[in-house]
C-alpha cells in the first residue's frame, strides 16, 4: 500500500470547550479526488483550514508525503505543493485578472526578492499565469479588475490562481457555492480537467457534483468521521442518510 | 508619458537652482527636497505595502545624530566615511525596530512604531550627554558650501526616486502590492510575507537615514524634535496630500507642505490650525491626494 | 530601598496605573467598539485638565468643577464624534491616523488661543487637602487617595455596565459585529456616539483628577497618550481587563523606573512593551490569536 499523499493522525482543533474537529484520522491517496461532506457545522471548513495552515491544530498530526507538516505555515505548505482555493472569493480586488494570476505564478520563482529586473521580463512567470487563465477560460478577461468580475468568473479566477502555483495537492473549499446551474456545470467540467494527474480534497455541499467526480467520499459529522468510502457506499449508507435527514428535519 | 516629461522638467528645474547662489532658495528647496525623500520612502511602506509606520522620523533623526556623533566625538568629517556609517546606523535600527514591530499587525503595528519612535525621542531629549532638548551642533559638516549640500540632496532625491521606481517594477514590488491588497492570500500563495515587509521597512528606514544625514549636512544641527511622532505625522501628511501609492505624489505633497509651512508662518500665528484644517480637509474630501486630482495611475 | 519607601513607590505606581487605566480604557473601548484609532484621545485628557483649572478658578471648588466639567467633556466627545469621527468608520488606517492627528493640532491651537502658554497650578479642595500617614516616615496625600478611589469606582462601574446591562450587551455586540447588530434593528450609531462620549469623558476625568498633581500645561496630553497606547498594546485592543493589567504594569514599571534608573525611565516602559509583544503579538488579553 503506497504511502498516502496526505495523512492526518487524530487531528483535533478545539475552540475553548468546543471540539470543531475531534481526532480525525484520514488518508488521502495520491492522484484521486477525495470529497469531504457533512452537514453544517460538521467541521469541514475547520479541516481544510488546518490542512492549509491557516489554523493551528490543538492536537494530532498532518503528514504530507510522510513529512510532518502540522506546524507548517500557509506559505510553507504552498511551497511544498499544496494549493488552496477559497469559498468566498479571496482575490486582489484592485488588480486585474492578469495581475492576480501573475502574482500567483510569480510565487514559484525561487525567490521574489528580485529588485532590479522589471517583473515582465520573467517570461516563465507570464507563461505560467497565461496557461492557468486559459485552462480556466479567463483568457478573454485579462484586463478586467478582479473586483468587477461576475461571481462565477471570480470563482474561475480563484481556481486559476491556485493552478498558477502548480500544486500537487488541491484543497478546494466549496468551489460551487452560490453558482447557478450552468455555471456550476462549467466549474465541474473545469475541476474534472484540473484533477487529472493531481490529488484533490474537495469540500462541497453540491451532492450531484460530489458523487459525479469523486473517487472517495468522507462524511464528517460533529467534527468526527462518520463514514468513508466510495461514492456508492456512502450514498447507500443508512448512517449517512440519517445524519443528513436528521439535519433537514431540524 | 506627459507625467514623465513633467517630472523630468521638475527635476531639472530643481537642479538648476544649484547655480543660482541664492541663499534662501538653496536652503528652502534643499529642506523641501529632503522632505521629498522622506515622503517617497514612506510611500513605499504606506502606499505600496500597506504599512502605516509612525517610526519613519526615528531613522531620519538617528542618522542625523549619528553624523553629529561621529564628527564631534570621533573627528570624522570625510563623507566617504561618515555617510556609510550613518546609513548603517539607520539600517540597523530599521532592522531591529522593524523586526519587533512587524510581529504586530494592523493597528497594533501602528501603535508599536509610535512607541518606538517616542522611545528614541525621549532617549535623546532626556540625555544631556546626547544634547538634551537643545540638540547638538555638528562641529564640521561633511561638505562646506550650501551649494554643494544642495547638489548632494538633489542627487540623492533623483537616485532615490529611480531606485524606488526600479524596485517597484521588479518582482519584489509586485509582491509588495499583493501584500497590500490581500496579505493573507499572498501567504497562501507561498510568499513569506513578513520577510518582504521587513525588507521594505529596512529600505524605507535607510532612505530616511539618507534624508537625515543630508539634513544634518544642510543645517549643521540636530535636535530631538526631528525624532518624535509629530515629525512622523507630518511625513504621513505629505504622503496623503500627494497621493499614496504613486511615488511622485508624496514628493509633490512634501513640496507643497514645505511652501505652506513657510508662508503659513508669515500669515498667521495660528498656522498650526491651518495645517490641521488642511489635513482634515484632505482626509475628508481629497483622499487620493494631488495625484488623484491629476488622475495618475497607481504605478510609478 | 527601605520598606516604607518601596511601599510608597508601589502605591504611587498603582495610583499612576489607575489614572492610566482611566485614559486607556477610553482608548481601548473606542477602538474595540468603533474600530477607530483616536490620536486625539490625549487632547481630551488635556482639555479635561484645562476645564478643571478654569472652572475651579471660577467656582473656587475643584470638586464642583469636576462635576460640571464631566458632562461638558461628554458633550465635547459627542460633537467630535458626530462631526469628525463618524466619517472614519469605514476608512483605512492612514485616514484615521491623519484625521485624528489633525484634531490634535487643532485642539492644541484651541487651547493656546483660549488659555495661553503658561503653566497653571490647580488647588486641591480644602476638604481633601490633608495627608494620610503611612508607617513612620511617609505620607500619602488625600487627593491621591481620592483619585485612586475614583478610578477604582469607575472601573467597577464600567464592568457592571458592560457585563450586566442591556446597553452593555449592545456595546459588546457592536464590538464584535456592527453589521449584524444593525440588522437586528439596534441603532449602532447611537451606541457608537455614546461609547465615544464615554471615552472622551473618561480621558477628561483623568485629566481633571491629575490636574492638581501635575499642573496644567500645554502638551500635557502627549505623554499620557503615548503611554496609554503602550498600555493598550500590552493589554490587548478592546479588552478592558487588559487595559487594567497593562496600566498597572506600565504605572509600576514607570514609577520604579524613574526612581531606580532616572535616565532610562521612559525606555523601561517600551522595553516592557517589546517583551510582551515578543511573547504575545496581540497583547496579553487581546483577541484570540487563531492559527498564525
Amino acid at each position: 500500500m503506497p504511502e498516502p499523499l496526505l495523512r492526518t493522525e487524530a487531528l483535533t482543533r478545539r475552540f475553548g470547550a468546543l471540539a470543531a474537529l475531534d481526532e480525525v484520522s484520514l488518508e488521502f491517496e495520491e492522484g484521486r479526488v477525495h470529497a469531504v461532506i457533512g452537514p453544517n457545522g460538521a467541521g469541514k471548513s475547520t479541516f481544510l483550514n488546518l490542512l492549509s495552515g491557516e489554523l493551528r491544530a490543538t492536537q494530532g498530526r498532518v503528514r504530507f508525503r510522510g513529512l510532518d507538516v502540522t506546524r507548517a505555515t500557509p506559505d510553507e505548505l504552498s511551497r511544498l505543493g499544496i494549493g488552496r482555493s477559497y469559498q468566498t472569493a479571496n482575490l486582489f480586488p484592485e488588480l486585474s485578472c492578469a495581475d492576480c494570476a501573475w502574482l500567483a505564478a510569480q510565487s514559484r520563482l525561487p525567490s521574489s526578492m528580485r529588485f532590479l529586473r522589471p517583473a515582465e521580463r520573467y517570461a516563465e512567470v507570464g507563461d505560467r499565469a497565461a496557461r492557468a487563465l486559459e485552462v480556466c477560460g479567463l483568457s478573454g478577461r485579462r484586463p478586467a479588475l478582479a473586483g468587477q468580475l461576475s461571481y462565477g468568473e471570480q470563482r474561475q479566477l480563484e481556481i486559476a490562481m491556485m493552478l498558477a502555483t502548480e500544486p500537487t495537492l488541491l484543497l478546494l473549499d466549496e468551489p460551487l457555492a452560490g453558482l447557478g446551474h450552468d455555471e456550476a456545470l462549467r466549474v465541474v467540467a473545469l475541476l474534472t480537467e484540473v484533477a487529472r494527474g493531481r490529488t484533490v480534497i474537495l469540500v462541497e455541499h453540491d451532492m450531484e457534483a460530489v458523487f459525479s467526480i469523486s473517487d472517495t467520499v468522507t462524511v464528517l459529522v460533529d467534527g468526527r468521521v462518520l463514514e468513508k468510502g466510495s461514492p456508492d457506499q456512502v450514498r447507500n449508507s443508512a448512517a449517512v442518510r440519517e445524519a443528513y435527514l436528521g439535519e433537514e428535519i431540524a | 508619458m506627459t507625467r514623465r516629461i513633467l517630472l523630468l522638467a521638475g527635476a531639472l528645474a530643481l537642479g538648476a537652482v544649484a547655480f543660482s547662489g541664492d541663499r534662501f532658495w538653496l536652503q528652502f528647496l534643499g529642506k523641501a527636497m529632503i522632505g521629498c525623500i522622506l515622503a517617497m520612502s514612506l510611500d513605499l511602506l504606506v502606499g505600496f505595502t500597506g504599512l502605516v509606520s509612525l517610526a519613519h522620523s526615528a531613522f531620519f533623526g538617528l542618522a542625523a545624530y549619528a553624523l553629529a556623533g561621529v564628527t564631534n566625538r570621533l573627528g570624522l568629517v570625510n563623507p566617504l566615511l561618515t555617510f556609510p556609517v550613518c546609513l548603517l546606523a539607520a539600517a540597523a535600527a530599521a532592522l531591529i525596530i522593524g523586526w519587533l514591530s512587524l510581529r504586530a499587525t494592523g493597528v497594533y503595528f501602528i501603535m508599536v512604531t509610535l512607541a518606538f519612535t517616542q522611545m528614541l525621542f525621549y532617549l535623546f531629549n532626556d540625555s544631556p550627554a546626547l544634547g538634551g532638548s537643545d540638540g547638538l551642533y555638528v562641529s564640521q559638516r561633511p561638505v562646506d558650501s550650501r551649494a554643494a549640500a544642495y547638489v548632494a540632496i538633489w542627487a540623492a532625491l533623483v537616485l532615490a526616486y529611480l531606485l524606488l521606481a526600479r524596485i517597484l517594477r521588479a518582482p519584489y514590488g509586485r509582491a509588495l502590492e499583493g501584500i497590500r491588497g490581500n496579505e493573507q492570500r499572498m501567504r497562501s500563495l507561498g510568499y513569506p510575507t513578513r520577510r518582504y515587509k521587513l525588507v521594505a521597512f529596512v529600505i524605507a528606514g535607510t532612505l530616511a537615514g539618507v534624508a537625515g544625514y543630508l539634513d544634518a549636512t544642510l543645517y549643521g544641527f540636530v535636535n530631538p524634535a526631528q525624532l518624535g511622532w509629530r515629525q512622523s505625522g507630518l511625513i504621513l501628511v505629505t504622503v496623503l496630500l500627494g497621493g499614496k501609492g504613486t511615488l511622485y505624489g508624496p514628493a509633490l505633497g512634501a513640496l507643497l507642505l514645505a511652501f505652506i509651512e513657510h508662508y503659513g508662518e508669515r500669515v498667521t500665528e495660528h498656522w498650526n490650525a491651518l495645517i490641521a484644517a488642511l489635513i482634515i480637509g484632505v482626509v475628508l474630501f481629497l483622499p487620493r491626494g494631488l495625484a488623484g486630482l491629476v488622475q495618475g495611475g497607481r504605478r510609478a | 530601598m527601605s520598606l516604607s519607601l518601596f511601599a510608597l513607590q508601589l502605591i504611587n505606581g498603582v495610583e499612576y496605573g489607575l489614572l492610566l487605566f482611566l485614559v486607556a480604557s477610553g482608548l481601548t473601548l473606542v477602538f474595540g467598539v468603533l474600530g477607530v484609532l483616536n490620536f486625539a484621545h490625549g487632547s481630551f485628557y488635556m482639555l479635561g485638565a484645562y476645564l478643571a483649572w478654569w472652572l475651579s478658578e471660577r467656582t473656587g471648588n475643584l470638586l464642583l468643577a469636576i462635576l460640571v466639567g464631566l458632562p461638558a467633556m461628554a458633550l465635547i466627545g459627542l460633537l467630535v464624534e458626530r462631526l469628525a469621527i463618524s466619517r472614519l468608520y469605514l476608512r483605512d488606517h492612514l485616514s484615521q491616523v491623519l484625521l485624528t492627528y489633525g484634531l490634535v493640532l487643532l485642539f492644541n491651537e484651541l487651547q493656546r488661543a483660549l488659555w495661553g502658554n503658561e503653566v497653571h497650578g490647580v488647588a486641591t479642595p480644602k476638604s481633601l487637602s490633608f495627608t494620610i500617614p503611612l508607617g513612620e516616615a511617609q505620607t500619602w496625600p488625600a487627593w491621591r487617595a481620592f483619585t485612586a478611589l475614583c478610578c477604582i469606582a469607575v472601573a467597577v462601574a464600567m464592568r457592571q455596565l458592560i457585563l450586566k446591562t442591556r446597553f452593555g450587551m449592545r456595546v459588546r455586540a457592536g464590538a464584535s459585529n456592527a453589521e449584524m447588530v444593525e440588522a437586528l434593528g439596534i441603532d449602532v450609531r447611537r451606541v457608537f456616539s455614546v461609547v465615544f462620549s464615554a471615552g472622551t469623558a473618561l480621558a477628561g476625568l483623568a485629566g481633571m483628577l491629575a490636574a492638581p498633581l501635575t499642573t496644567v500645561y500645554p502638551g500635557m496630553g502627549e505623554s499620557v497618550l503615548i503611554l496609554s497606547f503602550v498600555v493598550v498594546v500590552i493589554g490587548g485592543i478592546g479588552s478592558i481587563k487588559g487595559a487594567f493589567l497593562g496600566a498597572m504594569l506600565v504605572g509600576i514599571a514607570d514609577t520604579f523606573g524613574k526612581v531606580l534608573l532616572p535616565g532610562f525611565a521612559s525606555a523601561i516602559v517600551y522595553a516592557v512593551m517589546a517583551a510582551v509583544l515578543l511573547w504575545r503579538p496581540r497583547g496579553l488579553l487581546g483577541p484570540a490569536f487563531e492559527g498564525r
